[in-house]
């Protein structure tokens, strides 16, 4: 770590004690299986938490999807809802409930995976029933951000104070059109930031035209066809130069430093204002089949809370991990806490002291993943 | 007297490798499809209860033998003819070929790869070369990788689909399994599906435990046997779909001298897409053949004529898009037990692919496939235009399931059919190039029969 970086952590510990970020209520329950009424378990966890009409009533709802990586690729020959992307029928029920709840407007994004086609045959490529989730709710759009898509510019969210690796990011402009964005994740592990949940799913916001590997040097491509490793991963180039450049071109380039951080300012640069993670059926040991040592389990568990660090301490508690723990420690071996920086930019408490926990509680509904 | 199927001839010849010399095995073929039996050895009881049966018996010769022995010793056993397996002098084969034209028998030549040529005459084309088809894994079990982010898959459909669109005698790929390999019956399903969606025949081979197991009648090898019977009846019983041209706005021209022998090619490439795609061989290049293609690919501009090269301008002219492979890059020829792609031309092959990749994009070429990784497809359409036929292959140890099709045209009635489950009615719904339907599931292969809307 870099001088100018210790600094910048020392910066942010600071002004985090000056102010002591939010934390939210989280409910947490039990769901056997995707089969079963899964809009009355969502339902039940929404109201736990107060209900959804006073967030999304009359209100354009953004629902940030996880589908990591290429739906060619299965574990096992699983459905992929069933290990590494949230799955369809989760997305079904809250898409549901949303409309229920009197959302004026639906709408289903994801930064495809080397792809800058419409997010709904990218969907069909999943085997996910595209015209059912359409009709789950009166207004249901589909939009893949890994581009500009149908629209016409890109819309900049600016990074707090305390940023480590960008002042701001360039993203499609639904995640300016959102008046409630809501993080849909999948529980588990991530191979470079020890957890996949609700913050580091919004990770997949950024555009590969701008921030992909095969990202146009002075302007997006529009036509994106890698990931996002090169640039965000590892800095060893940067974004397209319409986007603004790294603070410190000099900070580390381990993706252990980098990846953490990123996503903690992109979840202050674009606040998450509800976290659902499916954790009915998933796998451990990392994010999805490309890397060595998955195992398929079933946690039978949904958590749902209003802020996405909360959200996801009390599901690292589930998972049986310290939601505080530091670099070294289980699940963060080789990388930094992505709740704590994000605590540090004031995102929301990884404090499991100050968070209130409904519905099912985190000993009831523990399930180890691998220390 | 030669039975009735005997005089059928060779184009209806379902044929399978049979290793026992034993007549009662010969009851294992009842009710099944298989009538022509590809053997290395025969008595004359073996031989008399097959002609009992209709089975036509085909004495096998591999590479070392003297063709015209074999002829002569299928003759003596009044077998229906001889089948040289590899590589063979060509005097040799002639005088086994007058041996057996006179005493009217049949010579069925399935010569290595790169002795392959299409337009030979004889009653069948074919190869005992040919892949494993299944999803390529490496050596600690992951899956293989391809270009498209999905599973790599292992086909030998490239081949005989351009040996299909090549030449109208029957098509025949005979590899057999690997050695010491003991595999699940879905193997051998995909791998009678790989050729019959290329309107070709797998010669059916089964791998020595499962023959052991079969021929001792075992409960689990009889009932894998019906499965692999019912795959071939599937395919029999709609043999028309085998004269069914390749229904795709993309055609590819190649020839014998520009990958069109090779497994892992531009054929195989743009079929792992799940574009269909229409093999023009380089010598049946005419503007018919090109007729309601919007997008060409000429593998190797160098080959054509003058003549040729007109026509392939008069496609551009008429607004055609036409994609020529590298200047100066030769495909390599199949060689030996080579019959894929060495590493470094792999690399060129990327070069074209990127370009094809791009080209094709969202494209529908005739039809387009969501969530079929792991899978294989062919469009062929009849020759009156009113019906045509989507095949589907599951290379994957899982059953495919949510599988959505996008139809480029006006089809008014789509069925599913498939080996082990009843024909369905899907429900055609309107897109903007033409109707989609949705399949729940797929085990080993199925097809779309598609109906034109009056």
């Amino acid at each position: 770590m870099t001088r100018r970086e210790l600094l910048g952590v020392f910066a942010g510990a600071v002004a985090a004690r000056a102010k002591e970020p939010p934390a939210a209520p989280v409910a947490i329950g039990k769901a056997a299986g995707y089969d079963g009424d899964l809009t009355e378990a969502l339902g039940r966890l929404f109201d736990q938490l107060g209900g959804l009409g006073r967030l999304v009533k009359g209100k354009t709802v953004t629902l940030k999807l996880n589908l990591t990586g290429s739906p060619a690729l299965r574990f096992q020959g699983h459905p992929l809802g069933a290990t590494h992307y949230v799955h369809p029928r989760v997305v079904g029920a809250v898409v549901h409930l949303m409309g229920r709840a009197g959302a004026r407007r639906v709408r289903l994004v994801e930064s495809c995976w080397a792809s800058g086609g419409p997010l709904e045959e990218y969907l069909l490529d999943c085997g996910w029933p595209v015209r059912a989730l359409a009709a789950a709710a009166p207004a249901v759009e589909f939009e893949n951000t890994n581009n500009l898509g149908k629209r016409r510019r890109y819309a900049r969210f600016k990074t707090p104070p305390g940023a480590w690796i960008f002042p701001a990011y360039d993203l499609n402009e639904a995640y300016l059109e959102t008046d409630v964005f809501v993080s849909l994740a999948k529980l588990k592990n991530h191979a470079t930031c020890g957890v996949t949940l609700a913050l580091k799913n919004c990770f997949g916001i950024t555009p590969a035209s701008i921030y992909g590997d095969d990202a146009g040097l002075a302007e997006p491509n529009e036509n994106p066809g890698k990931g996002r490793a090169e640039v965000l991963h590892f800095g060893k180039r940067g974004p397209s130069r319409s986007a603004p450049q790294e603070l410190d071109p000099r900070s580390s380039r381990a993706d252990g430093y980098r990846v953490p951080r990123i996503t903690a300012e992109l979840a202050a640069a674009r606040p998450i204002d509800l976290a659902v993670i499916d954790g009915i059926q998933t796998v451990t040991g990392g994010e999805g089949p490309w890397i060595r040592g998955l195992k398929f389990v079933e946690p039978g568990l949904l958590i749902a809370g209003w802020n996405p660090v909360s959200t996801d301490a009390a599901a690292m508690a589930v998972m049986g991990y310290d939601p505080q723990a530091g670099r070294g420690r289980p699940p963060f071996r080789d990388c930094d806490n992505t709740l704590k920086l994000a605590e540090t930019l004031g995102v929301g408490s990884a404090d499991l002291a100050r968070i209130e926990v409904r519905g099912l509680a985190i000993e009831q509904a523990r399930f180890p993943f691998p220390a | 007297m030669l039975p009735a199927l005997l005089l059928v001839g060779a184009a209806a010849w379902v044929p399978a490798r049979w290793s026992s010399t034993d007549p009662k095995t010969l009851e294992l073929l009842r009710g099944t499809p298989v009538n022509c039996l590809v053997v290395e050895q025969a008595s004359p009881e073996f031989a008399g209860e097959a002609a009992a049966r209709g089975l036509a018996v085909l004495l096998a010769a591999g590479a070392g033998e003297a063709p015209e022995a074999i002829a002569r010793r299928a003759a003596e056993l009044r077998l229906a003819g001889v089948v040289l397996e590899g590589g063979f002098q060509a005097p040799g084969v002639e005088r086994a070929r007058r041996m057996l034209g006179q005493a009217g028998l049949t010579l069925i030549e399935l010569p290595p790869r790169a002795l392959l040529r299409p337009e030979g005459g004889g009653p069948v084309v074919g190869t005992a070369q040919g892949l494993w088809p299944g999803i390529r894994v490496f050596d600690d079990g992951a899956v293989r990788a391809a270009p498209t982010g999905g599973p790599w898959v292992e086909t030998n459909t490239g081949l005989l689909r351009y040996l299909r669109a090549a030449s109208d005698a029957a098509i025949w790929i005979a590899n057999r399994p690997p050695p010491k390999a003991i595999f699940p019956v879905e193997r051998y399903l995909v791998a009678i599906a790989d050729a019959a969606i290329a309107g070709a025949r797998w010669v059916v081979a089964l791998d020595e435990d499962f023959q052991a197991r079969l021929y001792a009648r075992q409960a689990k090898a009889l009932a894998a046997w019906e499965r692999i019977a019912a795959h071939l009846r599937f395919y029999e019983d709609h043999g028309e779909w085998r004269s069914w041209k390749p229904a795709s706005r993309l055609a590819l021209i190649q020839d014998e001298q520009s990958g069109a022998l090779l497994s892992g090619g531009v054929l195989d490439m743009i079929a792992v897409k799940h574009a269909p795609v229409r093999p023009v061989p380089r010598k049946l290049l005419s503007a018919e053949a090109l007729r309601g293609a919007r997008v060409a690919v000429n593998v190797d501009p160098a080959a054509l004529s003058d003549e040729q090269k007109e026509i392939l301008r008069g496609f551009t002219r008429s607004g055609g898009v036409l994609l020529s492979g590298p200047p100066g890059w030769k495909f390599p020829l199949p060689e030996g037990d080579r019959i894929t792609l060495e590493e470094k031309d792999q690399e060129r092959l990327n070069e074209i692919w990127r370009e094809v990749n791009s080209l094709v994009g969202r494209r529908n070429l005739g039809a387009r496939l969501f969530n079929v990784s792991g899978m294989l497809s062919n469009l062929a359409a009849a020759p009156d235009g009113k019906q045509a036929v989507l095949h589907l292959v599951n290379f994957t140890s899982q059953p495919a399931e949510n599988i959505t099709v996008h139809l480029a045209g006006s089809y008014g009635r789509v069925r599913l059919l498939s080996p082990e489950a009843p024909e369905r009615e899907l429900a055609p719904y309107a897109i903007e190039e033409g109707v989609a339907v949705e399949i729940e599931r797929i085990a080993s292969c199925a097809a779309l029969l598609l109906d034109w809307k009056e």
